[in-house]
């Protein structure tokens, strides 16, 4: 090596480490990092944040698709302990994960110091759905942000039709109208089943995906009267896979064959494409989509597209129950970021009802004044009923086991509804894996000497001895 | 004027310094050492330590406790744990022979002279370009039974519609497909390499001495060009056996747990369960297994030399 070769090659390393030196974070303005799923309600808060009236703040968004990779981004960070986003929308179910890791900064410590954000400005139900952890411990993790429930949407125009209300009637001896319940709807899904039209009867989810077919699933079997567990003694089995659990799995499988082939894999995109392209008479659709599915640019039947809750369900001891996943996000804060004082500030602004407004405008809001508020409620055709469906909604296990214990039964489920296992057998082995799965993480299970047929009645009990209507308007 | 330089001393050498040629290359690897052994030894020995370990890395709170070798024996006596790895072969052989049967058969039709050969080859390769990800979610929906492509191909030949993706068979195969249009490309350019290596006096001779086609293929270019195709038989083989990102898009893993690869599973042990001990054993496990298919196909590389 000569001098001037050695010479350059000293001086360029020299001139690296000096630019490596350079480019610090002297002189940026501040960001907080939020980790969301894309989609119009994350656009929403980040065009309202643009905002923000303290210009030396800006949010940043870290989205991703929505499903596994999601909650697996947030996880990740937290496992690390790291700053790299300073809060985010979680599931509802994901908060016993985060907080019982540690992870969440509690929000109670958020009402104490802060002057406006208080747990008078939501509602308490959906304070507890989206934040408590232990349920019932009044222990705060998060401000529900973005509300959901699983909804349901229906052609008018063929419900309307006089020629098709007609042959209902020959057919079936009863009105053609919107169902109040799966036993209704089945029959209406029939109906409208005919593949040569290249028209189903009825639209669901399916896909093995994070909880893509178990959203549906536990939403029939909670309206037939099952239970995923008994959450006093921790048991699984005599639970989820009672005689009631497995009526309700049942009909959810049963419910394909009204579908077009293939639905058995589906997500809620494809089921948006289904409907957009006139294939279903009926579908299972989360309210969250309700935005883009009655707008004309997207779904070429949005005129005629209705918008209400799900059906309920006649049970095995005659009493109606209408259940249904809750979906939507909490918003939490991570512990390990830095800019917790900034961010409160941030929150003290965007909960703000005119902020929530503007939110509302496309999302779910969990503000109460706005929730409440008839303006709001009369925006569109489904906010009224998305007010009403928050008093039937139910959700998975708020244990920091979640995604173990969710990953099972989509598996088991999926394993029913391609027909590899009975419905029987398939929650006979989740809820076996189950209370392994609790074993493992220390609970106790306490055996109940004889588990109920209908764990509903023992557990939270729903049940009515008349079908309890919901406006279909 | 130039000074006048001693015989056998050069002008480096003429000017007295205080670090050695040696030290200063030293000094320059150092820093890749370094990181190579913070990169792949560290993490590596970390891996192994965890592995014997029940322990949460998202659940730091809960703290861990050494068990052994419990990780790995409760990981080979499970069923469902054999069954992905049985299912993998199965992805592993069927994807790489068609990607070898196709990539060959093209990268030879490839040698002749053909006008727009190389806009045809520099298309033929842009599969590879895509991000997995997206080659999988393209292929979801081209596989959709009800509005998907290939159902209305599959239709316009006169035959019924194909649940592409729900059933585990059938799936297997879907993925099977979306993998090789995206990695076939990869051995049209390895192949292609190894054939244009081959010197034209060689299969000019054969011509005359009135050697097939085909006898030219098999007796001269394949056997020519085998190291080359051994390289990439072993890193497509590696590389499928590593396959999840399809199988996430197009399956989730099912039904069920059908068309969960090894690799999906330990991803979903790792980052989705968090149960980072037997994730770890499990790394292990996939580890000893690549090294072990490694050191074959090696040693059947380094025959093929002795023999050349």
């Amino acid at each position: 090596m000569t001098k001037t070769t050695r010479t350059t090659w000293l001086g360029s390393a020299a001139v690296a480490l000096a630019m490596a030196g350079l480019g610090g974070p002297a002189g940026a303005a501040e960001t907080l990092t939020f980790i969301w799923h894309a989609g119009t309600c994350a656009d929403a808060v980040v065009n309202i944040a643009k905002d923000y009236p303290d210009k030396n703040v800006s949010i940043v968004p870290a989205l991703v698709p929505y499903g596994p990779e999601w909650h697996n981004k947030i996880a990740s960070e937290f496992a690390i302990k790291g700053d790299g986003f300073d809060f985010a929308m979680w599931d509802s179910q994901s908060t016993a994960e985060f907080a019982g890791g540690g992870h969440a900064y509690s929000i109670n410590k958020v009402f104490e110091e802060s002057e406006y954000l208080k747990p008078e400005l939501f509602d308490p139900a959906s304070l507890a759905r989206y934040g408590e952890y232990p349920d019932g411990s009044g222990q705060y993790w998060g401000l529900p942000i973005n509300q959901d429930a699983y909804g349901f949407m229906w052609r008018k125009d063929l419900f309307e039709d006089p020629e098709e209300q007609a042959a209902f009637k020959e057919k079936y001896g009863k009105d053609l109208k919107v169902p109040q319940t799966y036993q209704d709807a089945k029959e209406i899904a029939e109906f409208f089943t005919r593949p040569e039209e290249g028209l189903f009867g009825w639209g669901q989810m399916g896909g093995r995906e994070y909880d893509f077919a178990t959203t549906a699933s536990n939403s029939f079997m909670w309206s037939f009267g099952g239970e995923l567990y008994n959450p006093e003694t921790f048991e699984a089995k005599g639970y989820l896979n009672s005689p009631a659990s497995v009526d309700g799995v049942q009909f959810y499988v049963d419910m394909f064959e009204y579908g077009p082939q293939g639905s058995q894999n589906w997500g809620w995109d494809e089921v948006n494409a289904a409907f957009q392209q006139g294939k279903l008479a009926m579908a299972m659709q989360w309210y969250y989509f309700n935005g883009s599915n009655s707008d004309p640019k997207v779904n070429k039947f949005a005129e005629t597209t209705g918008f209400g809750n799900l059906p309920g369900a006649i049970g095995r001891d005659g009493k109606f129950r209408r259940q249904y996943s809750v979906g939507g996000q909490g918003m939490g804060i991570n512990t390990y970021s830095k800019k917790i004082p900034q961010l409160v500030k941030f929150m003290e602004w965007y909960f703000q009802p005119e902020q929530q407004k503007r939110y509302a405008a496309v999302c779910q809001t969990g503000l109460k004044s706005v929730l409440d508020d008839p303006e709001w409620q009369g925006l569109n055709s489904y906010n009224k009923h998305f007010a009403k469906a928050l008093e039937y909604t139910n959700d998975y296990w708020h244990l920091p086991e979640y995604n173990v214990l969710l990953d099972i039964l989509q598996e088991e489920v999926s394993n029913a509804i391609s027909g590899k296992k009975t419905v029987q057998e398939a929650l006979d082995d989740a809820a076996e894996r189950h209370e392994e799965v609790f074993e493992d993480a220390g609970y106790e299970i306490v055996r109940s000497d004889e588990t109920p047929e209908v764990p509903d009645t023992v557990i939270a009990p729903v049940g009515t001895d008349q079908v309890v209507e919901l406006s279909t308007d | 004027m130039r000074q006048a330089i001693p015989a056998g001393r050069t002008a480096a050498h003429a000017v007295p310094r205080a670090i050695s040629d040696r030290t200063i290359c030293g000094l320059f690897m150092a820093p890749a050492l370094a990181i190579l052994l913070l990169m792949v030894a560290y993490p590596f020995i970390s891996l192994l330590y965890y592995s014997t370990l029940n322990f949460s890395i998202l659940n730091p709170a809960k703290g861990s406790e050494f068990i052994g070798l419990q990780n790995y024996t409760r990981l080979l006596s499970r069923e469902s744990v054999w069954e992905r790895f049985v299912f993998t072969g199965q992805f592993v052989l069927a994807t790489v022979v068609v990607q070898f049967c196709v990539g060959v058969a093209v990268a030879y039709a490839f040698q002749r002279n053909f006008k727009g050969r190389d806009l045809l080859f520099t298309i033929a390769m842009l599969p590879m370009m895509l991000c997995p990800i997206v080659v999988g979610f393209l292929w979801r929906y081209m596989f959709n039974s009800e509005w998907g492509v290939v159902n209305y191909l599959v239709t316009l030949l006169g035959f019924g519609k194909i649940d592409w993706l729900g059933v585990p068979g059938n799936a297997l195969w879907a993925v099977v497909i979306a993998d090789a249009w995206m990695w076939t490309p990869f051995v049209i350019l390895l192949a292609t390499a190894a054939f244009r290596g081959i010197p034209t006096d060689i299969n000019e001779a054969a011509e005359i001495d009135g050697a097939s086609p085909f006898f030219r293929f098999t007796r001269v270019t394949l056997p020519m060009s085998m190291p080359i195709l051994l390289i990439a038989f072993l890193l497509r083989l590696i590389d499928a056996f590593k396959q999840s990102d399809l199988f996430f898009a197009m399956t989730g893993g099912g039904p069920g747990s059908d068309t969960e690869t090894v690799a999906f599973r330990l991803g979903k042990i790792a980052f989705s369960h968090f149960y980072t001990g037997q994730a770890s054993a499990f790394a292990v496990i996939m580890l000893v297994i690549i090294i072990g298919l490694s050191l074959i196909f090696v040693r059947l590389l380094t025959q093929q030399g002795r023999q050349d």
